[in-house]
């Protein structure tokens, strides 16, 4: 049996290129399905967590995916917003407290994210570097957008101009970094935090100027009458709220009607948040409420299904694969005709000739399994990463 | 013997140092409530007593209501557990700062309707089509004795909620504070009737509540007490008298005695009747608010 063994290695050691892609295939083969199922497993687990760790959504009919989506993982889908006074009429109901969210705008490719403190309690997310977010135009960003970036407290950063609300863009607003998150491995590690009013001078909603009573330059007003002064576009916006200027920051309008993209709602307990989605679902609160875990569960079965096409695809691969390893057995079989029947002539029986054969098709099979092992083992190492990178 | 004696004072000092600890955790364990005037802190500290942390960041020598916060203030707002806000457009700071909004509480969001709507304020708006900026409201909404007893109710709520073993002494201790809250509205009820229509000028448009609650007709020019007015506003001063006369002036505090000699001799007398935004020098917000009215009463000849 030794004999047999060591002649397949030699066998295969002089045959190496074949043997190398015959291995790589049928590892390949043995590792996809694998592969596929602890990164879809894994995307599961980090997606369910971050759902099942956030109680309630409340946002405008519509996709309820998209709203969970955007809330969760800050992908800014195109969503109808609902208006400030849904986070009052929440906190009315007694029912638990009520987190504001409005992501719409982007710095640098990186979500802005506009909450308020409570946001920073609800998910643990604590200060690693610098400080909390104190006045209107700071911003407070994940680790990751730190690292990418080369922030650091003290920096600014500037919003992008597009957005899902107007189409025609916003002024950019420079925000002071004042703060860096600790890595927690959410994707809160990836967006930028400000305070929800941040968001809204961003809109063009609040904004500072010189003071209208006491500007004289005529150009610069269209119209003045003893209640109101009409300032032409000529009038200068800041485009920083610093200390000198926080003072003359203000906003037009009815902050009530302000925009928010949804509202996190802590309810005090499940009894709570069942009356709460029993007043939804029956009328008597407008716009919809949400459970994150069954959204996000509906969303992972999808993904379910696109598994099973993929294991089936892999099934069929996999018995092409048996059938080529078949048939390469048997050309090479019919190759080695005429070394098999020296064997056989120098005395080999017809069992020893299949030992060999044998034997070199096992230490294929088991190289092919040890390739396999490495890949689904680097695929663990890294499939968090990936899953926070391209998934979540 | 001597190591005994000194394993045992080691021991001692040991002791000491746990018996301490204990007491300052529940000192820190305590509700941390802090306020954006006086009148809350006030109604807070008579309805919490002992039970709770109570901070007041506001430094003596400004008017909560155009104050604004500087970083170590923030803080304490920050780290409150409760943050006690007045409404009614009081405190705009709290427009430019970030605040946990689940632990502020409006006091006077029981009465919104009760807001009284600013009329002569200036507002501006970006182009023919823009919003104009809110006018905004009135907010010494605690000189109508009525919503500052309603403002201590919601103080004892939110008390209630958040320490509900301790309901019977925080009821006992509101009872206390509405008992004195409703003699200063009975007495101001009476000095009301006193003036029975008549015209009060008001140094500063702070009265509002006062006025509508009470039945006063106050109409207010924009002096302050440490400033001798200027020629224009001296001027809006004539105009506002010679459509509503009165011999009877309020003024947030003692104005200059250059002020009062000039208004002694336009036939004005000066009352002081403080709106206590923030803490007095002396007493508090119910012997400030006696004194008031003991300058008002007796004033109509």
């Amino acid at each position: 049996m030794k004999q047999s063994f060591y002649l397949a290695i030699k066998y295969l050691q002089f045959h190496r290129i074949r043997t190398l892609v015959l291995v790589a295939s049928i590892g390949l083969i043995l590792y996809l399905p694998n592969g596929l199922q602890r990164l879809i497993s894994e995307s599961e687990i980090q997606m369910m967590a971050r759902a099942d760790a956030t109680p309630l959504i409340v946002g405008a009919k519509g996709n309820s995916t998209d709203l969970v989506i955007n809330t969760l993982y800050f992908e800014q889908q195109e969503i109808e917003p609902v208006s400030l006074k849904t986070v009052d009429l929440l906190n009315q109901t007694g029912f638990g407290y009520s987190i504001p969210i409005l992501s719409a705008f982007k710095a640098r490719e990186y979500p802005i994210v506009g909450t308020n403190l409570d946001y920073f309690d609800f998910r643990n997310l604590n200060i690693e570097e610098g400080r909390t977010l104190r006045y209107v135009g700071e911003c407070v960003i994940g680790s990751r957008v730190a690292r990418r970036l080369n922030l650091k407290p003290g920096d600014s950063l500037i919003s992008s101009p597009e957005n899902f609300f107007d189409l025609a863009g916003v002024y950019p607003l420079r925000m002071e970094v004042v703060g860096i998150l600790r890595t927690s491995n959410t994707p809160d590690d990836l967006a930028v935090f400000t305070d929800l009013k941040t968001n809204w001078v961003i809109m063009g909603l609040g904004h500072g100027h010189d003071d209208l009573q006491k500007v004289y330059d005529p150009t610069l007003v269209l119209k003045r009458d003893s209640s109101n002064v009409t300032a032409s576009a000529k009038l200068y916006i800041y485009n920083e709220i610093s200390g000198k200027y926080l003072g003359s920051f203000h906003f037009h309008g009815n902050i009530e009607d302000y925009p928010i993209t949804s509202v996190l709602f802590i309810p005090d307990d499940k009894k709570s948040a069942t009356i709460l989605r029993g007043r939804f679902e029956s009328g008597a609160m407008e716009d919809q409420i949400v459970v994150p875990g069954l959204v996000v569960e509906n969303l992972l079965q999808s993904i379910f299904r696109i598994k099973q096409i993929f294991n089936t695809v892999f099934i069929l691969v996999g018995v092409a694969t048996l059938l080529i390893l078949g048939l390469i057995v048997i050309l090479t079989l019919r190759l080695r005709k005429e070394e098999l029947y020296t064997m056989f002539t120098i005395g080999s029986s017809r069992y020893k000739i299949t030992e060999i054969i044998g034997f070199e098709l096992i230490i294929t099979l088991v190289l092919s399994l040890v390739v396999a092992t490495i890949l689904y083992g680097i695929t663990g190492y890294f499939v968090e990463d990936f899953i926070r990178q391209f998934i979540i | 013997m001597k190591n005994i004696l000194l394993i045992l004072g080691v021991m001692f000092l040991f002791s000491c140092g746990d018996q301490e600890a204990p007491k300052e955790k529940i000192g820190q364990s305590k509700l941390l409530v802090t306020s954006v005037n006086y009148p809350l802190h006030y109604f807070a500290e008579q309805i919490g007593g002992d039970l709770i942390r109570i901070e007041y960041p506001i430094p003596a020598d400004v008017d909560p209501a155009y104050w604004v916060p500087d970083e170590n203030a923030l803080e304490v707002y920050q780290s409150a557990d409760i943050i006690l806000a007045n409404g009614a457009d009081y405190t705009k700071w709290m427009n430019n700062v970030s605040l946990p909004s689940s632990r502020i509480v409006n006091t006077s969001k029981e009465f919104k309707k009760s807001y009284i709507e600013l009329k002569d304020v200036a507002t501006h708006s970006h182009g023919p089509e823009g919003k104009h900026e809110h006018a905004g409201y009135a907010f010494t909404t605690w000189l109508d004795f009525e919503l500052a007893a309603g403002q201590a109710l919601t103080i004892k709520e939110i008390l209630i909620d958040k320490l509900p073993d301790n309901k019977t002494l925080i009821e006992a201790n509101y009872k206390l504070l509405k008992k004195d809250i409703e003699a200063l509205h009975e007495s101001m009820i009476r000095v009301g009737k006193e003036f029975d229509g008549l015209n009060i000028l008001g140094s500063h448009p702070v009265y509002q509540y006062l006025a509508a609650a009470y039945g006063l007709k106050i109409y207010s020019v924009h002096f302050e007490p440490g400033e001798m007015p200027s020629g224009d506003q001296w001027k809006e001063y004539d105009h506002l008298i010679d459509h509503y006369p009165s011999s009877i002036m309020l003024w947030e505090g003692e104005p200059l005695p250059e002020v009062s000699e000039t208004l002694k001799e336009k036939g004005i007398q000066v009352v002081v009747f403080n709106p206590c935004g923030n803490q007095p020098e002396s007493g508090d917000f119910i012997s400030t608010m006696k004194t008031n009215i003991l300058n008002l009463s007796g004033r109509v000849q």
